[in-house]
């Protein structure tokens, strides 16, 4: 069944380049020699690392435990011996712990326990266990989202994948629908919802034939960034709006990714815990672009000489996609769960204006998704006065870029914005 | 990736490609037909006046910014070319026949006091070219009538009683629509073709720079308006839309980025007091007040923007969110 998605007017046409691997099945990216997996991949407290330097570790053992609610566990994904346990800056500029794995290249796999029952409350807890988090990006713990405090009675899916540059999410709905469908069936059963849509941009039209075949409720979305935002995604697939401030299951409904999803069916079914994700590198200053299935861990720079290496004349490396994610210094990064994009991107693509005076055009406030007026958040945020930029919305930001997208003046909006959220949450 | 090359920034790190230069050259481009007409309808004498007005305009610019110790490969760097359309639209709304000085000192004034002092691009308060224009209008008093006359065009006959729009309002005289259409009458440099000036106006609209719908609402309004106050009579609706330079300051000049509110309802009544202003203030002092209309209706709109902002997506009232509590 497919249903047309509520037209939303805000948000911004994007270039979204997906042609450059658009047509790439999934290629699994053999486990590298050195990896360096990170105890804090999501929202939360950090994992407690449970292995100690010369630990002998297999694929699938548990590494890192969850401390306290919000948080989740960490597994291996190769075999081999721990070599110790580091300090690296992670992309946010934050000091992490690391868990250096040296593989020795067996083939030995340890599984979770089969499950006993498949009621809704083992369902959670295998997801728990497993060390499932939103791998949209956010990172918060699936286990957690899964036990709301009231009832709900829909589960919105979300494979708009409205970023530029990644195909990743489009890919696996491509291969694997089956299973997405499994995911998307055990998660609605842990949440004891009957009503679920699929929310799937246009511009994927055979993503939307696979599910509506599958006998999914999928909604057809305008081709509009960013219809993957969460509030944006509701409210175009439900009709529902959540109120400032509120979360969604404040509205009745739970979002689930559909990388999130696949991890679940895996979790659940094949006991797998959560040690590989599915990536999109692009951009024009690699060799070949490429969706690639890979180990937690791997070192970015191991992934970009798989890809062929990169080009003369990169300007910027990018962890995630373009409009949000984050600018690495350099690729001594490490994949973790909630990367969706490794690209290098050139001169050409990434725009290096400076900016000049804001000449007051409105755009951003037209394009703004979440109704702010990003002009006047910035002018008092630069202005130090962050209580009446909070008067214009800032602490309703999503980041999502569309304000600077559009700017003709190139004014770094998001940058001034974020500033002014972080100033705002220190005052709290 | 070498060092030098090296950038690095906050999200989004891909950008549309539009920018104020860009904005500011299409601008210019859409006011070519008219730059073009007025330069057939009034000959050699308009593009004089086009010419050491858009010049004396950029140059005010340059030097202003050479003044404040700016290097010359950073002002050409930054070069926005918006001094370049104050310079055109001023020349737009000056009569073919004013001394040279006349163009060239309201230019200077229009990118000096109005933009540059304020803070360069974007920080003015008001329209530098309307400031111009009522520049020109108070200090050189007689644009109208005396030696900076209108003229006939094609012939360059200097034009002795009132323009179409004046003698509309004065004597109501009926002038003949078809002519006010194509410019076929004694008036401004850029503002009597008004087909010039729509055909400019479309393709802003077509290139995203303009919404239609500001214009559209204050043209109309100020027509109706003008219908209202000669008791509803309809024939006064085209002369009063067509007539004078309505059309050139509602395409160009009212609906400028910076002095214009940033929300839709902000427009709305931002254009809506524009059009009924412009009318009532033409029916009481019986002369061309367009550019008087906007100029007072830009120093309310940082009141506008105060008054009316954006809502956030899923706002709940203040009272609705208490009862939920």
């Amino acid at each position: 069944m497919i249903i047309k998605g509520k037209k939303y007017r805000y948000g911004i046409h994007v270039k979204d380049r997906k042609e450059l691997c658009r047509e790439k099945p999934i290629e699994t990216m053999p486990a590298p020699e050195i990896v360096k997996i990170s105890v804090s991949q999501h929202i939360g407290a950090p994992a407690i690392p449970v292995v100690n330097a010369g630990d002998a570790v297999v694929k699938g053992q548990l590494i890192a435990e969850a401390s306290g609610a919000v948080s989740a566990n960490v597994y291996s994904g190769v075999c081999g011996t721990v070599t110790g346990i580091e300090e690296i800056v992670n992309p946010m500029g934050l000091k992490q712990k690391y868990i250096v794995i040296k593989n020795d290249f067996r083939t030995d796999e340890v599984f979770l326990p089969n499950m006993e029952s498949f009621d809704d409350k083992s369902i959670i807890e295998r997801v728990r266990q497993a060390g499932i988090v939103g791998l949209g990006g956010a990172g918060f713990p699936t286990a957690v989202k899964l036990t709301p405090k009231n009832r709900l009675d829909t589960l919105v899916v979300n494979g708009a994948e409205c970023e530029p540059y990644l195909n990743c999410d489009y890919r696996l709905m491509l291969e694997h629908p089956d299973e997405i469908v499994k995911g998307i069936n055990y998660l609605a059963a842990a949440l004891n919802v009957k009503n679920v849509v699929v929310g799937i941009e246009k511009n994927k039209p055979e993503a939307v034939r696979a599910f509506s075949e599958r006998g999914m409720k999928v909604v057809e979305l305008q081709k509009q960034y960013p219809m993957g935002s969460e509030k944006q995604l509701i409210y175009c697939c439900t009709g529902r709006k959540v109120p400032v401030g509120k979360m969604p299951f404040d509205v009745g409904v739970c979002v689930q990714n559909i990388k999130t999803l696949y991890a679940a069916y895996e979790a659940v079914e094949r006991n797998k815990p959560l040690t590989e994700i599915v990536m999109t590198v692009s951009g024009d200053g690699i060799a070949e672009a490429k969706n690639l299935k890979v180990t937690i861990g791997t070192p970015f720079a191991d992934i970009a000489a798989f890809c062929g290496g990169e080009k003369e004349g990169v300007v910027k490396y990018v962890a995630g996609g373009p409009m949000m994610g984050k600018n690495l210094v350099d690729l001594n990064q490490y994949a973790r769960k909630t990367d969706s994009g490794l690209l290098f991107l050139t001169q050409k693509e990434a725009c290096l204006d400076e900016p000049t005076n804001c000449i007051n055009c409105g755009k951003c406030a037209k394009n703004c998704p979440m109704r702010l007026m990003p002009m006047y958040i910035e002018l008092f945020t630069l202005a130090g006065d962050y209580q009446k930029a909070a008067k214009y919305g800032a602490a309703n930001c999503i980041e999502c870029g569309s304000c600077a997208y559009n700017c003709p003046a190139k004014r770094p909006l998001v940058q001034s914005i974020a500033f002014c959220k972080a100033k705002l949450k220190e005052k709290k | 990736m070498t060092d030098e090359l090296r950038f690095y920034s906050n999200s989004p790190h891909a950008k549309g490609n539009n920018s104020t230069r860009k904005i500011m050259l299409n601008v210019c481009l859409a006011l070519l037909p008219a730059c073009v007409t007025g330069c057939v309808f009034f000959g050699w004498k308009a593009l004089l006046v086009i010419v050491l007005s858009a010049a004396s305009a950029v140059a005010s610019e340059i030097v202003f910014l050479l003044i404040m110790k700016k290097p010359f490969s950073k002002i050409m760097k930054e070069f926005d070319f918006s001094s370049l359309v104050t310079g055109l639209l001023l020349a737009m709304c000056l009569s073919a026949q004013v001394k040279w000085y006349v163009p060239v000192l309201s230019a200077i004034f229009a990118v000096i006091v109005v933009k540059m002092l304020f803070g360069g691009t974007g920080k003015n308060l008001v329209n530098p070219a309307i400031t111009g224009r009522v520049f020109a209008f108070l200090s050189f008093g007689a644009i109208m009538y005396g030696e900076n006359a209108y003229a006939q065009p094609f012939t360059g006959e200097i034009l002795t009683g009132a323009t179409s729009l004046t003698g509309l309002l004065q004597e109501g005289a009926m002038p003949n629509n078809l002519d006010l259409l194509l410019g076929n009458v004694a008036g401004c440099i850029g503002e009597t073709c008004k087909i010039a000036l729509i055909a400019g106006g479309l393709y802003l609209v077509i290139r995203g720079i303009l919404d239609w719908r500001w214009p559209v609402i204050y043209i109309a309004v100020t027509g109706l308006v003008s219908v209202a106050l000669n008791s509803f009579d309809f024939n006064y609706f085209l002369p009063s839309i067509l007539g004078g330079g309505l059309m050139l300051g509602a395409i160009f000049m009212a609906t400028d980025y910076t002095t214009t509110p940033d929300t839709t309802w902000g427009n709305v009544l931002y254009f809506v007091l524009l059009g009924a202003v412009t009318a009532v203030l033409r029916y009481f002092a019986k002369i061309e007040i367009v550019s008087f209309a906007i100029l007072l209706m830009n120093l309310l709109v940082p009141l506008i923007d105060k008054c009316i902002v954006n809502r956030p997506f899923g706002y709940v009232r203040a009272k609705k969110a208490k009862e939920a509590k």
